[in-house]
């Protein structure tokens, strides 16, 4: 066994720290991880990173990349997310829909695509949730008809976030009706210009200030050429994904820097005279914290091994997914019992103690465990393929 | 990184679980909490003869040189069985403070006959007035008297000392109650007069003592490192069995899931088997995540104290971890095993009441929490 990185790796992660000390702001940080819309402060950072060679470390050089394991990838993102909880600005196209596209698009789709993910240029908005297909995604509705040398695509998307900013739709549809196959047999992946006639992005605003968006599709004609990969497989692909998404996207890295505030707030905040830091509830409460995030860790870095090395993760990186995002929950929560009254005031507010983070992130926090699948079909799918347990 | 054992540590393991399968079934771990001794010479013996209590000594004192994790990957098997009698008294409390603190003499005394199986240790360290864990609190009293030395006091939850040849006793040789100086370790034969070691009586029937010391007389060569310094080593030594007890714990708690799943996988209610409930599946799922959570942060900490990497929180995370999310498995696992596993001669309870047992050892939750606090900077 060996926990530790390679002297090669901590020397990319040094120059890396180098390059993010001067180059990466607490504002485009956020601009990613509030989902605020990328600026263009966040996109020349973007293009920086890539310049630099610290994006695409670990894509294939005919694509622009340098052909490194995963390890790469992931040390970026711990240092970003080590930074105000920041992301790879662009990360739909890069920690997630370009994986797909390398392992199924067609050539003439590399070519057009993964080059630009590399350089930083481009940013990709998932099209999956449907107003009726939440957890149970299989049974979407939107449907893509065959015409000519086109797909003629109709219906509604919802809670598809980066819509409002990215250049490229990452949608799923219905290409088979036939009800006598499982649905999931019947759906394929397209990418759609954002910018295609027929297409109408409204947002929906979130409790904590993000936005997402609602997408119609009024008879958008998409060439067949943007299908990824083959006919019906669509679902196919969008789970064999899941694994490696699951370990870009669910990065404990991020929550260090809420926890790294609240020791500096409980050591620096007066109470009767003595730090907060002496109350043995509040040191209780941050060494539990600090215990679920180095756990979490672990398990991180065992589910991103496994990828790094190829091998078949199962329920891995569902682990990764339910823990990470349900220790985001507790952490925030311990933060706010620690700043008790305080914690309730906003950003701007006068008296606003961590300059109000705290609370955005208890706002922010109900969403990590219903985004990207809930904890409930997590645990199932860790229940079921981790234990083999059966399907109800 | 590398996140797999080596061959041959996956070899050791197998052999491990080949020879307790076999030796150590249930029927002998409910056998042995009954008896006095609390295990049988011929498991010891085979065991011994498999080199077992040799695996991490150099090989002059008769061992085979096996690192921290070797060792993290047996404790984890007899976790598993349940595995009664001294083995972590005599290795991890005797033998690895021996090799820490011990002159040559003592190395070369004591350490074969620990390697070969032909004596039993135990560490004699907590005290009544200890009424929450903290090692440091040692009121026992050791006084000079001529060349050895007199040790008068109790000591509390001292494993295996009913069997023990040789206890390790922390005695104060100067210094407040609590304090961390004046601490000295004595290496004391069990049958020298005034040794009087009576069982308790504990949730896993485990073989904890009361140990009263009574005037008794020591040579004083037989201080284990400095005098007065004895606290250096202790707090190294209380590290690694911690470290070695959360292994022990991983390696029940998997167990405790297998049976688990395989019950569910099983049992029908409703006319459909219940491992295709939800609510069931949910807590095994929490079972496993727990169970997997446990696991890694073991090894981390199993390996930094193989690469001698300083590990002082990692140490206390695991335990603190470790101890509660074992305990989470025994409860959800009873839960879903239902009446059958609550009864005396199911296998549950050997696991439900041993994770009591491992939560309390060298520090519980809440102990490791503060030291975790501290670490933090707090």
């Amino acid at each position: 066994m060996d926990f530790g990185y390679t002297e090669e790796e901590e020397r990319f992660r040094e120059r890396l720290n180098k390059f993010l000390d001067k180059e990466l702001t607490e504002e485009i940080a956020r601009q990613n991880w509030e989902d605020k819309g990328v600026g263009p402060e966040a996109r020349e950072f973007s293009r920086k990173l890539a310049a630099k060679g610290f994006l695409g470390m670990t894509w294939p050089k005919e694509y622009g990349g340098k052909g490194l394991p995963p390890t790469y990838d992931f040390i970026l993102l711990d240092e970003l997310g080590k930074r105000w909880g920041a992301h790879v600005p662009l990360d739909i196209g890069y920690t997630m829909v370009g994986h797909t596209i390398l392992r199924r698009g067609s050539e003439e789709m590399k070519q057009e695509f993964l080059p630009k993910i590399i350089s930083g240029d481009i940013e990709f908005c998932l099209g999956y949730t449907e107003p009726d297909a939440g957890s149970d995604l299989a049974s979407m509705q939107m449907s893509a008809v065959e015409e000519g040398d086109y797909y003629v695509i109709n219906g509604q998307k919802t809670f598809n976030t980066e819509c409002h900013y990215a250049e490229y739709h990452w949608l799923a549809a219905r290409t088979d009706t036939n009800p006598d196959i499982p649905n999931y047999r019947g759906i394929s992946l397209f990418i759609v210009d954002i910018d295609s006639p027929g297409i109408t992005v409204e947002p929906l605003w979130t409790m904590s200030g993000e936005r997402t968006n609602e997408v119609f599709y009024d008879n958008v004609r998409v060439p067949k050429k943007r299908m990824v990969g083959e006919k019906n497989k669509g679902f196919y692909y969008m789970m064999e994904a899941l694994g490696s998404e699951r370990n870009q996207v669910f990065v404990p890295a991020r929550l260090y820097p809420i926890l790294n505030d609240l020791i500096n707030y409980a050591k620096e905040t007066q109470y009767k005279g003595r730090p907060l830091a002496e109350d043995p509830i509040v040191r209780d409460k941050l060494a539990q914290a600090a215990i679920g995030l180095d756990v979490a860790r672990v398990l991180a870095e065992r589910s991103r091994w496994m990828e790094s090395n190829e091998l078949p993760m199962t329920y891995e990186p569902e682990v990764t997914k339910v823990v990470v995002s349900e220790l985001e929950q507790r952490l925030v929560d311990t933060g706010m019992e620690i700043l008790g009254l305080f914690g309730q005031l906003e950003e701007d507010s006068k008296w606003a103690p961590l300059r109000g983070r705290i609370e955005w992130y208890y706002l922010h926090s109900f969403m990590t465990t219903i985004g990207a699948g809930t904890s409930e079909i997590g645990r199932n799918i860790i229940a079921q393929r981790g234990l083999g347990l059966p399907r109800a | 990184m590398d996140f797999t054992f080596s061959k041959e540590q996956k070899l050791l393991r197998q052999s491990i679980r080949d020879f307790l399968t076999r030796e150590c079934e249930s029927t002998l771990v409910r056998e042995m909490e009954e008896d006095e001794r609390g295990y049988t010479p011929e498991l010891w013996r085979g065991m011994a003869d498999l080199g077992w209590m040799g695996l991490i000594f150099p090989e002059r004192y008769g061992g085979t040189e096996g690192d921290f994790l070797d060792l993290a990957v047996m404790m984890e098997e007899m976790g598993r069985a349940c595995l009664p009698g001294p083995f972590f008294s005599t290795v991890v409390l005797g033998g690895l403070t021996i090799l820490e603190a011990g002159n040559e003499s003592q190395l070369s005394e004591f350490l074969p006959k620990i390697a070969g199986g032909d004596m039993i240790f135990t560490l004699a360290l907590n005290e009544p007035a200890a009424t929450r864990y903290n090692p440091p609190l040692i009121t026992a009293q050791a006084t000079a008297e001529q060349d050895n030395y007199i040790i008068d006091g109790i000591k509390l939850f001292v494993p295996d000392a009913n069997v023990a040849d040789y206890m390790i006793c922390v005695a104060r040789t100067g210094g407040e109650p609590d304090s961390r100086e004046g601490i000295t370790l004595f290496l004391v034969d069990a049958k020298s007069p005034g040794v009087k070691s009576t069982l308790l009586k504990t949730v896993a029937r485990d073989k904890q003592c009361e140990v009263i010391l009574d005037r008794v007389k020591v040579p004083g060569r037989n201080i284990l490192g400095e005098l007065n310094k004895g606290w250096t080593y202790i707090e190294k030594i209380l590290q690694k069995a911690a470290v070695a007890k959360c292994a022990e714990m991983i390696g029940a708690a998997q167990k405790v899931l297998e049976l688990t799943t395989a019950y569910a996988k099983k049992r029908e209610q409703f006319g459909q088997i219940i491992g295709s409930f939800q609510a069931v599946q949910h807590h095994c799922a929490n079972m496993l995540i727990d169970v997997d959570g446990g696991k890694w942060i073991t090894y981390k900490v199993a390996w930094m104290l193989s690469e001698g990497i300083p590990c002082n929180r990692e140490v206390a995370v695991a335990k603190a971890w470790v101890s509660e999310a074992y305990k989470r498995v025994v409860s959800l696992g009873h839960e879903i095993v239902g009446g059958v596993g609550y009864m005396v001669d199911h296998d549950m309870p050997l696991y439900s009441r041993r994770a009591k047992a491992a939560e309390f050892a060298f520090g519980d939750a809440n102990f490791h929490r503060g030291v975790v606090a501290q670490e933090l900077g707090l």
